[in-house]
């Protein structure tokens, strides 16, 4: 089967229009952990609570507030959100080609692939091997989620990648990094040459694997093996009959129901 | 894949495989379940509208693995009426809401057999519309002695000034909804009470019934799901289809044809097909209009 992909529409410039479907290129190997309870193994849940009432807020007693000074917020209603959401849009439209040279690194944000759709394989075809052959990247703009991306389509291994790229208002001013200018004899200059000479090799990811995902996912297996899992209680059961007054009335209802039946 | 183009109300869809058997030992296609829920749109849709639907999804047939999806997918059609609701981790999750006949007919069209909502609307998820008992047989048990329990259950609950409705649950059990209607009334306040009442009939029939979860308890006994009566459950939406060997419906009952056993000697009896929930509902209109309109209190609490 086809992969599902996360958004399909069309990918556009100027007349030319290609069915595609989004799919992602990588997934963060993140290993997750559920919160529980030590005495008893109860998952726990995350609760709004008010700190002055020292309650639960029930959720339609929630609001959004901007926070423009301590303690000082400008509400925001759903509605308010809303309207100032991008409309959703069913295409990626390219509106300019650009040299991916030119794109810091510290742009990219997240890879993912276009796969075409059916009836749209010839058209993409041809875009992927223009784009290639003249070393171009399209510039678009585009709605995913209720958020607009600025994206760059580059052509890879006779398919289309996408890549979200940050706005330049995301990427942090540039407080220069780089320390003080100090001299650097030309010794010391061929001397750190040669090191990074002798260290040169050809980029290969595949060498490096993240070990500590490794490890615990195998550590994760030897304690599955070991030992049971550790169980939580099932989450009524307590006996507990309900008030007074409550219990109270349904027994009588349930006399009265008994003798007429 | 196969496709078909149909508009509705101006809204152009296309709807793929219709010709698919999704019922394989019955006979039903993905076809006749979008009939089916064209025709039962009229009854359907005030009971499904502004609930964030549960898709159960059967792509390869209800006898095959199903998945269930909350999240409202985002291939969706632009016009599919959505909203957001926070989950656990704080993250915010699109649902769909079901409020027309086009978005029925798209949400068929993923072949979600079954529609499950929740028995709060998006507006107020801290109020439930209604109290539900789930009632479940256990392994020796079945939809008999479900009816029996449910018929000590109206006595009880209208003894308590409550009027209650009845539908089959499409599998083995039944469902008594209590209608509620008050913005007062809190899934805290319908778990308490609905605990006692089980707890209660749990007491009085202990052979007959159990407030207890745990599968081994049940046996031949009935299960008294209160625990349903919570912000975080769904149940099968009433006039859904189900998964079975045959199309039948989660379809309201009079209680009459629970009190005379006698024609009650084959349990199946009790089953409504699709066939007849069409011919049924067209005729008799909705039974359980009264749950989403009538309003009543919890007394004692």
């Amino acid at each position: 089967m086809a992969v599902q992909g996360i958004w399909s529409g069309t990918i556009s410039f100027s007349l030319v229009a290609i069915p595609v479907r989004l799919v992602t290129a990588v997934e963060p190997g993140r290993v997750s952990f559920r919160l529980l309870h030590k005495k008893d193994y109860s998952p726990l849940t995350r609760k709004m609570v008010c700190p002055k009432e020292e309650t639960k807020v029930p959720r339609d007693e929630i609001v959004r507030g901007y926070e423009i000074a301590p303690d000082q917020y400008i509400l925001m209603t759903d509605e308010e959100l809303e309207s100032v959401s991008p409309e959703r849009s069913r295409t990626i439209e390219i509106t300019e080609f650009i040299d991916m040279k030119e794109v810091d690194p510290i742009y990219y944000d997240r890879p993912y692939y276009l796969v075409p759709s059916k009836g749209g394989e010839k058209a993409y075809r041809l875009l992927v091997e223009v784009m290639r052959r003249t070393n171009r990247a399209g510039l678009a703009k585009f709605v995913l989620a209720e958020r607009e991306y600025l994206v760059a389509v580059t052509p890879r291994d006779g398919a289309l990648a996408l890549t979200t790229l940050h706005y330049s208002e995301e990427v942090l001013p540039e407080e220069d990094p780089s320390p003080k200018k100090e001299k650097i004899t030309a010794d010391e200059e061929s001397r750190i040459k040669k090191s990074v000479k002798k260290m040169i090799e050809d980029f290969d990811p595949g060498k490096y694997a993240n070990e500590r995902r490794k490890k615990l996912m195998d550590l994760l297996e030897a304690k599955a093996k070991e030992k049971a899992p550790v169980e939580a209680p099932a989450v009524e059961e307590e006996e507990g009959e309900g008030p007074a007054d409550l219990v109270a009335a349904l027994e009588e209802s349930m006399r009265k129901v008994k003798e007429k039946r | 894949m196969n496709r078909t183009f149909v508009e509705i109300r101006e809204r152009r869809l296309s709807l793929s495989n219709l010709g698919k058997d999704l019922y394989p030992s019955y006979g039903f296609t993905k076809g006749r379940i979008l009939e089916y829920y064209r025709r039962i749109a009229p009854f359907i849709l005030p009971h499904l509208k502004d609930r964030a639907l549960t898709l159960k999804r059967y792509p390869e047939g209800v006898e095959r693995d199903f998945f269930f999806e909350k999240r409202c997918p985002s291939h969706r059609p632009a016009w599919v009426k959505t909203a957001e609701i926070p989950q656990d981790d704080g993250e915010r999750m699109t649902v769909c809401l079901v409020n027309d006949l086009e978005t029925l007919i798209w949400a068929e069209n993923l072949a979600s057999v079954e529609l499950h909502v929740p028995l709060a609307r998006i507006n107020f998820p801290e109020t439930p519309d209604f109290m539900v008992f789930d009632l479940d047989p256990g392994d020796r048990a079945g939809i008999l002695e479900c009816a029996r329990v449910a018929l000590i259950l109206r006595d009880l609950l209208s003894r308590m000034e409550l009027a209650s409705y009845v539908k089959t649950s499409g599998k083995k059990g039944l469902h008594v909804y209590v209608p509620l209607n008050r913005k007062e009334t809190t899934f805290e306040d319908t778990k308490t009470f609905s605990k006692a009442v089980a707890a209660i009939m749990q007491k009085h029939y202990p052979d007959l019934v159990t407030a207890k979860m745990a599968k081994k308890e049940r046996n031949a006994k009935v299960f008294i799901n209160w625990s349903q009566n919570d912000a975080s459950k769904t149940m099968v939406c009433v006039y859904s289809l189900r998964a079975r060997e045959k199309p039948v419906v989660s379809f309201p009952l009079e209680w009459r044809e629970l009190e005379n056993p006698a024609g009650l000697d084959d349990p199946e009896k009790l089953q409504v097909t699709h066939s007849e929930a069409l011919s049924r509902a067209e005729k008799k209109g909705d039974l359980f209009q009264e749950v989403l309109v009538k309003e009543q209190k919890l007394p004692h609490l």
